[in-house]
Order: C-alpha cells, then structure tokens, then sequence
C-alpha cells in the first residue's frame, strides 16, 4: 500500500509539468500567428488609433513574458480569463459547452465497447476461422475510414434517404432548452426535469453522432478484447472450467471476459484522447454545439484566451483520465509500482 | 424505429399545443448575433434583429426604400441643409416603463459617438452635436449639409436606447448585463430568450406605439451550416429560412412547390479589390486587364447555378443613377482587350504578368472558394496571365489587406444606407477607400465626391454619379462582379414576407393561416 | 518488439545497417511459407500502395481530364462511362482530381513522416542512450505531446501557420515525433544493457560507434512498421484538416477539400463527391495500416497467438 500511494503521488506530480509544456507549446504558438483579436473585431473602417488603443486595452503590447508570466498566474489561480472577442469570462462558453462533448464523447465511449468487446470476444473464440478474419478485417476497415466521412455516410443514409434520424445539434427547433436546463447533459436533464418527449428528441440527435465515434474506434477494442481473451483462454482455470463440462459460452462470456475486461478498461482511457479528436471532427459534421466546435470558431476569431481555455480543459480531462487509468492499473497489477 | 418515432411526433406535437395558444413561427439562419449594442454592431443579421427590438427616429417602409416616420413623427431641414430638427412621438415608453423622451435620443447619439464602436462613423462623419430643443423636439446640427441624412438616420447606430438600462461606457453583448436582465427597446418586438449561437426567442412588445403584430413569438434557430438549414426546412421543423443557403439548395428548393419562394432583389455586391498605391497593381492597364478577362455570366451560372445578376458597376442594379458602364466599355471575358493592355504594360506569353488573387473561405459563405477557382480560370484564358491562389481567414484578411499584403482580393459589400455614395466613396474617396486596403487617391474623384455628398439636387448628383462610373473603368480601383439576389423560403401558411431593397425583414409584418 | 536477442547469422553481421537490412529482407523471404493470412494481408496492403504510388508519380498518363479543368463535362454529372467517377459542381472530373489528389495526400503524409522520423530516431536513440537528466527532460516534453490528441495540436499549428503545402506538412509532422522518440528511445534503453554492448564499451568503442553499428540496426525493423502505420494516420490527419479548412489553397487537388466541399450537395442527391474521396482516402490509409501490421507480424512474430 506505501508503494501504491508513492506512485500514485509522483504520478499525479508528474502531471503538473506534463500540462505546463502544453500549456506553454499553445500559448507560444497563438502569439505566433498571424492576425490578432483586435482586427479580427473589428472591420476595415477602424481608423489605426481605434486599433491600437483596443489592443492596449487587452494587453496585447506588453511584452511577451510579461502576458505569459501573468497567463500562468491565473491559472494558477484557476482563472482562464477573458475573452478577447466576446465581452465574457474563457469559462463561461466553456462551461456550456462541456457537457455537450462529455455528453457525446461517453456515449461514444459506450458504443464503442458495446460493438467493439462482444465482437472481440466472438472472434477470439471463433480464433483462426472466417468470422475471425472477418471481423478483424472490419476493425481495421473501421479504424481507417476518416470519422467524418463516416458522419456523412450515416446522415446521408439515415438522415436524407430513411429520413428517420436528426443531423444536426443536440436538440430539435420546437425543443426549448431552457424548459429542463440544468447540468447541461441534456440527458440527464430532461429525464430530471420529467420530459418524456424532450428526452426522445434528445436521445435522437445523440444516436448519429455517437454512433459514428463509436464505430470508428471500436477496431482498437476489436482487436484488444481479442487479444486478450486469447490470452485468457489459455489459462488454467479456463481448462479447468471446460474440464468440468461448463458450456463453453458461460466458459468464454462469463469467466474470460471478465478477466480480459480489465486491460480493455484501461484501453479506454488510453483511447480518450484520440475519443477527444475523433470528437471534434463530429461536432463540424453534426452541428455539435460543444467544445470542438468552439475551438474552430474561436481559432477563426483569434480569441486568445479562449482557444487556450479550451486546450487547458481538453489536456486536464486527458491527463485525468491517463492518470485514473495509471492508478487502477497501479491497483491491480504490483508490479508496476516498482 | 417507426412506431417510436410516431409516438415521439405525437409527443411533441402535444407538447407543442401546450406551448402558447399565440401562433409562433421558427426560423432557420446559418448566421450569428454578434453583440446587442447598437452603438457596435455592424453586421447583416444583428442589424436584423435591431430592426425588430429597437426603432429608429425614422424608419423605411417595410419592403420599400421609402422612408416613413418612426419615434419621430415629422422632421424639419433647414434651408442651409445642415440641420435636421425631429418631433418626437409622445406617451411612448420603452418597455422597462422609462418614457422616451428628446433627452433619451440625446444619450443615444453622445454614446454612439463616445463608444467608438465599429458603426460609430455613420454618426461621426455626419453629425456634429445633438441639442434638446425641449423634452419632444431633437436638433442635429451636421458637420456638413447632407443631401441623404434621412436615409442615415434610420440606420440602427441612431436608435434611441434607454438610458437607465444601458450603461454609457460599456458595449453590451448579452442580455444579462442589463439591469432587469432583458433587453429593452421601443420596437414590435422583445426578446425574451438569448442563447447565443443556438436560439434567441423574441415575444411582441406590449408597449409598442405601433400595429400589434400577428405572430406573437418568433424563435430564431442558428444553424452551423447551410445543409441542415435545408433539411430543417424540409423535414418541417422550421417555417422559414433566411440566409444563407447554398446555391443547390435555393435551386432544389426553389423548384419544389411544397415551399414558397422569395427572391429578392438585394443591394449585396461582389467585387474584386486592387491595391493600387505599392503593388504590382499600381499600373491601372493592368487592373483594366483583369477587369476586362472577368467573365460574370460563366461565374454566375458554374458557381451560383444562375441564381444571382451581373454587376458592371459598383452602383448596383437598380439603384439611381446606375450605369452599366463595365458592360459597354470592357464587356465579359475580353481576352483581346486584356492581351493588348498586357502587352503595353509588357507583358506576354513568354513573359507572364503573376500575382496572387486572394479569398477569404468561409466570412462570404461556402461558394466562395469555387468562385476564386473559377475566376482563376478566366483569368488565365490569356496567356500572358498567371495567378496563383491564396487564401486567409476573415481574421488574417483584414490584417493583409491593411498591411497592403494583397494585391488583389475578393471583396463583398451590404449598404448602410440606401445610396449610391455608400457604395462608391466607400472605396475610392481617399479614406474610404485606406480602410478597404485599396488606398487609392485621386483629388478630383474626392472633389467629386464631396459635390454629390453635399448637393440635394438630384440632376447634379446623377451628372457626378454618371462621372464617377465611366472614370471607374479607366482607373479600375475595383472590378464588380455580380450582385445578390437573397432567397427567402417559407411554408406555405407562412405570409407577409415584405423584405425590399433595404433588406429589413420586419417579423410584425408576418402572419400564419 | 524486435527481439535483440538474436544470434548472429550467418546471412550478415548485425553489426552493420546493411547486415540490418539483409536479416530483415531473409525473414521477409523465410516468412512467406509460415505465416498464410498475414503474408497475404501484407501483400494486399503493398498491392494498394503500390498502385497509390504509381497513381500519384504518373497522375498525367492516367487520369483522361485536366484537374483544374473545369469544362470537363456536364455541371454535378453523376457517373458515367466517360467520367467514371461523375463531374463535380465546377464541372471538373473527380475521377481525374482523384488521382492527382493521390499525389497530395501522399507527398503529404510521407514527407511528415520521413520529417517526424528524422527528427525523432536521433532524439530517441540520443535520450536512451545518453539518460540522465537530458533524457528525464526530454521524454517529459515528449510524454506530454504523445499523450495530447495529436489532431488538436495539428489544428492549431495549422491555423498559426496558414494554408500551404509546407506549412500542412509541418504541422502533421509535429506530432509523430514523440511517437518515434518513444520507440526508439524504449528500444535503446533495452538494447543498451546487452552484453555485446557492454563488451564494446569495455573495449572503449565511441559511443557513435555504439550507437551507429549495434543499436541502430537492430531498431530498423521496429521503426519500419510504425513507420507504415505513421503514414496511414498522417493520411487521416491531413484529410482532417483539409475538411475543417485548415488545409491547402485552393487549386491543388485534394481528398479532403473535395470531401468538405462535396457535403454541400449531399442533400441534392450528389452522392458521388463525397463517396470517391472518403473510399480513397480509406483505402489508402487501409493499404498502410495492413502493411504495417503485416510486417509486425513477420517481423515481430507472436507466436503465442497462432
């Protein structure tokens, strides 16, 4: 147990310098590039002057260690700052739009493992034969296609030509928000709030997009659960289940899978960052009002302190997760302790 | 999958009943609110909005360039042309209960002018100071005698705002940094929901002076991008689209008789921008030779499926004084013309003229692109020509084109106000003309300008116009491409769609059978 | 992982970067026999790569239409036989623009790759080799990439940087290199505690010698197959930056604009602007991935597996 709480301390130490270079990797490269938040404000008819004084106003004359040094203080401080476009705290769209990519990231997440384990535990059991090769060759089929193309693919098809499923954002136009608004998992919400027709339409527009994440990123689990129950299946105790006449499906769903779930467990917090992309470009082809979104918008604007808010908040989810992920496999396996 | 989504339409349709006996109409935009401060914003939909919540001293009449009383019932020109005195209308409140009184309209214009704001210049290079002659009478006195000021005063940076609601040194961006938390005006309509980027819910003023509108509630939907605008129309879960839709789906749309369709005749205009004080433009046979190579039919049909008009002059279409003189003088795709410029400039196949045509990809809508590959196209159709693409964020762009990194760029133009000096001293006047990135400079075009800008009489105006126009396509400071056409959709049990050449869409104009 | 516990063979000494080469290319002949289905998979993925790199060297002779054409044909035809692959909205063939886009997509992510590597090897052999507080410092930096969604890192490199064909290239690159590093640095670290290594040391080989002849070669086989699959997602990141308008201007034929840009016409019933360059851009990131996994399985044998 000492060893376990020494590694999960210099674990979590090792996470504040992690984060720092990010942090400091993205705010060098927003200073660097071209067109700044003043003139992406305003038009072509400011006069200079106009500019400048705006600018001064927002500090962005002082030198760069100067804003830099003051950036890092308020973080610090867990200040994300001001927008530098819109007259609002970093933390407030942040705040509204985080649930909505938590929101279609789980839900992805839980399709993922829904298509990827089963699958992955049939081929693992039907090792070497067709439907083995079949359906690895569909993780990796699956795994290459671009995740927005599979978002086209499946609006064109259920969207356009079945016409049974929404495209776009996360709730229908006679659906107003502000009747169940409370965590922002609409969810959630609207189950708590008791609106049984809100939360249909809601769990329409999550089914797509959700969908296409999970798709796409089910190959990795294919091909993990199917690994690693082929590493259980050898084991003893699973000769002996057979031994004692156990059906081989409770032999290979019940006992195996329990004991490949694990790794698989840790898998997925290995995968969320690449949930986390594969995210972002489903919000662009759904309409998702989330954080991916605003990341572009916001790029497009040069809204310093928001683009950099919103990569603080993408690189703690990332390192909290690898740092769960980290702890519980520090719990189960001692070995990596030492 | 079916049954359930017959009980879940059931549902919402239940729900819907439920919602307000008072008939509401949903409609679909793919653009954005910026701020909600007059004295700031400065773009098309905004505006939009203002036109709706706020009113102006005058205004124009819906669907028609011809301008009517507002908060001011009569307004009086002295015979110098320099000062304007308005009667305001009485017992009119905003709708926080404060009256609205000479003194507001005074706040209103000084904040204007103090705030600085992006549209601040439609007050400052016009008005000079405001006085209260008493608590309904309003005097402004101009900086110079102003043939058009009417038109400018109805322009949104002149809607009166209430002073006990608006803080004097702030812009405002959401209505919850109003006192009371809503936004306050004096016009058909109040919002009562703001989500930005999402959804804003406007109900009808009670303490509007004017007409109460049919339609009780209108929810603005904002939608990321023009295709599920479309099918949003289409799967019936909006009543009414309003920019901007992409050219194939106005042309499927239009075709459909299940919608009704408007188009109207709008005053936006494309055109391409030269920097003519240091680059490689600075030879106006060049720019005549691009000019001249521009082939507006084939632009129009291969990019926007026929759906907008040819443009031969920076004064639009229909507008006074017009003058097709880019048609007469230059015409569409004139390869020999171009040649022979490019080669007393010196240039030829074997020695080609390059530069890069810039574009901005997304500020103008998705078209945008395939109207720079296309242009590109024409543009080569000499020899002597070779172009290479670039492109830059709306952000960057504006940058460039201050720092004079573009030598020639595409460019897109909505009116202000209503005439044809908005749409050429804007470029070629000196100052104008700096803020566009053109910098072009010519004293007996300023002088010219001033002359039309400071005479009432219409003969004078059009003779400067008609002037301005044919020197246009010998110095070329830019080339107009195509002017728009704006595509409104509706249900059919939608009416009332009145949107003129002003583009003001007026939602107390709306009704629902 | 290679295993470095290899005798010598007698087909080359290991202690040299052709005797590297030539083991490789003796498992690769020996492979054949042994393994079935991998080697057909590898033989799929090198089939598809090959044509693709055939496609992008010679875009003139195959493709019948100009690219930049745009009076190929008809307005948004949907296919036919003279256009296989249907016109698009500026009346260009797609088939045509497919395969000049092959040259793209392909000059793009092997030149990030070749890019991420050359930076990447020497810092990792570097780190692994020299340890200490340059390695602490330098597996922390790139720890922190790696473990970043590398897409959102290339998204703001390419909106700082601009369209362009280098500025795609470098910001695709930027975030392979810790990928490199990592393995190569891993393999370092085992390879350094290997008897021979020592031995050498004991005898004062420098260090560039150590590096250079023993530990280089032995992690040639490793890199080869990340290598691969390094290309198939520089592939998918540069599409997806292509899609969200990060990408190149306009006027080079590219997968992933196409695709952006053929969206908009999907409710029209133009299903063929889009359907082309997401196969294309599939297949050919599937063509990799095989490849690279084909090769780990000749390669890096798990025998437990079979």
């Amino acid at each position: 147990m000492k060893n376990l709480l020494r590694y999960a301390l210099t674990r979590i130490l090792l996470t504040i310098p992690m984060l720092w270079i990010l942090l400091t990797l993205v705010f060098v490269v927003l200073r660097i590039m071209p067109g700044d938040p003043v003139s992406a404000m305003l038009g072509g008819h400011a006069p200079e002057r106009v500019i400048e004084q705006k600018k001064e106003e927002l500090g962005l004359n002082r030198p760069i260690l100067a804003q830099y040094l003051d950036y890092l203080g308020d973080l610090a401080r867990l200040d994300l700052g001001n927008s530098m476009i819109y007259n609002q705290k970093v933390s407030q769209p942040l705040l509204e739009k985080l649930p909505a990519t938590l929101e279609l990231t789980m839900v992805g997440m839980a399709f993922t493992m829904l298509i990827g384990i089963p699958l992955g535990a049939y081929a693992a059991s039907r090792r070497r034969t067709g439907r083995d090769f079949g359906i690895r060759l569909f993780g990796n089929v699956a795994y290459c296609i671009p995740v927005f193309w599979m978002g086209l693919m499946l609006q064109l098809v259920f969207g356009i030509w079945l016409d049974l499923l929404p495209i776009a954002g996360r709730t229908g136009p006679r659906v107003f928000v502000k009747d169940f608004q409370n965590t922002g998992f609409y969810l959630l919400d609207t189950l708590l709030a008791g609106q049984w027709a809100s939360f249909a339409d809601v769990a329409l527009h999550l089914l797509l997009p959700s969908l296409t994440l999970g798709i796409v990123l089910s190959g990795i689990f294919i091909r993990l659960t199917r690994a690693n129950m082929l590493d259980t299946l050898k084991a003893d105790y699973v000769l002996a289940a057979r031994a004692r006449g156990i059906p081989e499906r409770r032999v290979v769903y019940g006992h195996a899978l329990k004991n490949a779930f694990i790794p698989v467990l840790t898998m997925l917090g290995l995968q969320f960052a690449a949930l986390l992309a594969g995210a972002i470009l489903t919000e662009t082809t759904f309409s998702w009002p989330g954080m991916g979104r605003l990341l572009l918008e916001r790029i497009y604007l040069r809204d310093y302190p928001t683009i950099q808010g919103v990569i603080v908040v993408f690189a703690f989810f990332v390192s909290l997760v690898s740092l769960a992920v980290d702890l519980i496999y520090a719990l189960i396996d001692p070995r990596v302790r030492y | 999958m079916k049954r359930a989504l017959l009980i879940l339409a059931l549902a919402i349709l239940a729900a819907g009943a439920v919602f307000g006996a008072g008939k509401t109409i949903v409609f679909g935009t793919t653009d954005k609110m910026t701020n909600l401060d007059p004295a700031e914003a400065y773009d098309f939909h905004t505006w939009e909005i203002f036109y709706n919540v706020y009113n102006g001293l005058l205004n124009y009449a819906p669907g028609t360039t011809q301008i009517v009383p507002g908060m001011a019932e009569s307004y009086s020109v002295n015979p110098a042309g320099d000062e304007f005195t308005f009667k305001l209308r009485r017992g009119v409140k905003f709708t926080d209960g404060s009256p609205f009184n000479a003194q507001a309209v005074k706040w209103s214009i000084d904040r204007g002018m103090a705030l600085k704001g992006q549209p601040s210049w439609l007050i400052t290079d016009f008005v000079d100071s405001v006085s209260v002659v008493d608590d309904y009478t309003v005097k402004f006195k101009l900086k110079f005698p102003c043939a058009y000021f009417h038109t400018v005063v109805a322009t949104p940076p002149y809607y009166p705002i209430s002073p006990n609601i608006y803080p004097a040194d702030k812009i405002i961006w959401d209505p919850a940094e109003m006192a009371g938390g809503q936004l306050v005006g004096l016009g058909a309509y109040k919002m009562t929901s703001f989500k930005r980027d999402e959804e804003v819910i406007l109900e009808t003023n009670p303490s509007y002076w004017g007409k109460k509108p049919a339609i009780d509630r209108v929810v603005i939907r904002y939608f990321a991008d023009a295709t599920t605008l479309r099918l949003a129309l289409e799967k019936g879960e909006i009543d009414l689209t309003y920019r901007t839709l992409n050219p194939s789906d106005i042309k499927d749309l239009a075709a459909n008789k299940k919608y009704t369709t408007y188009k109207l005749p709008g005053p936006q205009i494309r055109y391409l921008c030269f920097e003519t004080s240091e680059s490689v433009f600075q030879n106006k046979l060049l720019r005549r030779a691009v000019a001249a190579l521009i082939n507006r039919p084939d632009i129009i049909q291969k990019v926007y499926l026929g759906q907008n008009s040819p443009l031969y002059s920076m004064v639009p279409n229909g507008m006074i004084y017009h003058s097709d003189d880019f048609k007469t003088v230059m015409g569409d795709g004139n390869v020999a013309l171009a040649d022979k410029l490019l080669a007393q400039a010196g240039f030829s196949a074997a020695k080609p003229f390059e530069f890069d045509l810039w574009y901005t990809p997304s500020h103008y809508g998705d078209p945008e692109v395939n109207m720079a590959e296309v242009l590109k196209v024409q543009l080569e159709k000499s020899k002597a020509i070779k172009v290479t693409l670039q492109s830059a964020e709306w952000a960057a762009y504006k940058e460039k084109w201050k720092h004079k990194e573009m030598p020639v760029f595409f460019l897109g133009w909505y009116p202000d106000y209503i005439d044809p000096d908005n749409y050429t001293a804007a470029f070629a006047g000196t100052s104008g003309s700096a803020g566009m990135g053109i910098y072009f400079s010519n004293p007996d075009w300023d002088a010219l300008f001033v002359k039309e800008q400071s005479n009432a009489d219409p003969k004078v105006r059009e003779s400067v116009f008609k002037e301005i126009q044919k020197r246009w396509t010998d110095e070329v400071p830019t080339a107009p491409i195509w002017q728009g056409d704006l595509y409104v959709f509706t249900k059919p049990s939608v009416k009332g769609v009145k949107i003129g050449p002003t583009l003001q869409f007026l939602y107390s104009e709306l009704s629902m059978q | 992982m290679a295993s470095p516990m290899a005798p010598p063979t007698a087909a080359g000494s290991r202690f040299s970067v052709a005797g590297g080469l030539a083991r490789l290319l003796a498992r690769f002949g020996a492979a054949h026999k042994k393994y079935g289905v991998e080697w057909w998979i590898l033989i799929a993925g090198a089939v598809v790569i090959l044509f693709a790199i055939f496609m992008a060297s010679f875009p003139a002779t195959l493709a019948r239409y100009d690219p930049l054409d745009q009076e190929a044909g008809p307005q948004m035809a949907a296919p036919s036989r003279a256009h296989p692959m249907g016109t698009d909205n500026l009346s260009r063939d797609v088939l045509s623009r497919m395969i000049h886009g092959s040259r793209t997509i392909l000059g793009v992510a092997f030149a990030a790759a070749i890019l991420s590597s050359l930076i990447g090897i020497p810092l990792g052999l570097l780190s692994g080799f020299a340890g200490g507080p340059l390695d602490r410092v330098l597996s922390l930096i790139m720890d922190s990439i790696y473990s970043f969604p590398g897409l959102i890192l290339a998204i703001a490199f390419a909106a700082m940087l601009g369209p362009g064909v280098v500025n795609i290239t470098l910001s695709v690159a930027v975030i392979y290199i810790p990928t490199y590093f990592r393995l190569v640095r891993g393999q370092t670290l085992s390879i350094k505690e290997e008897l021979y290594v020592e031995a050498a040391r004991a005898i004062g080989a420098p260090r560039r010698t150590i590096l250079g002849r023993y530990i280089f070669p032995n992690v040639i086989a490793t890199v080869v197959v990340v290598f691969s699959l390094n290309i198939a997602d520089a592939i998918m990141t540069e599409a997806a930056l292509s899609y969200i308008g990060l990408g190149l201007p306009a006027g080079i034929p590219d997968w992933g604009m196409d695709l952006s840009m053929g969206k908009k016409f999907l409710p029209s019933g133009v299903w063929w602007m889009i359907t082309f360059p997401g196969a294309m851009i599939s297949l050919l990131a599937l063509g990799f991935t095989m490849l690279g996994e084909g090769l780990s399985e000749i390669l890096n044998p798990r025998l437990l597996e079979k």
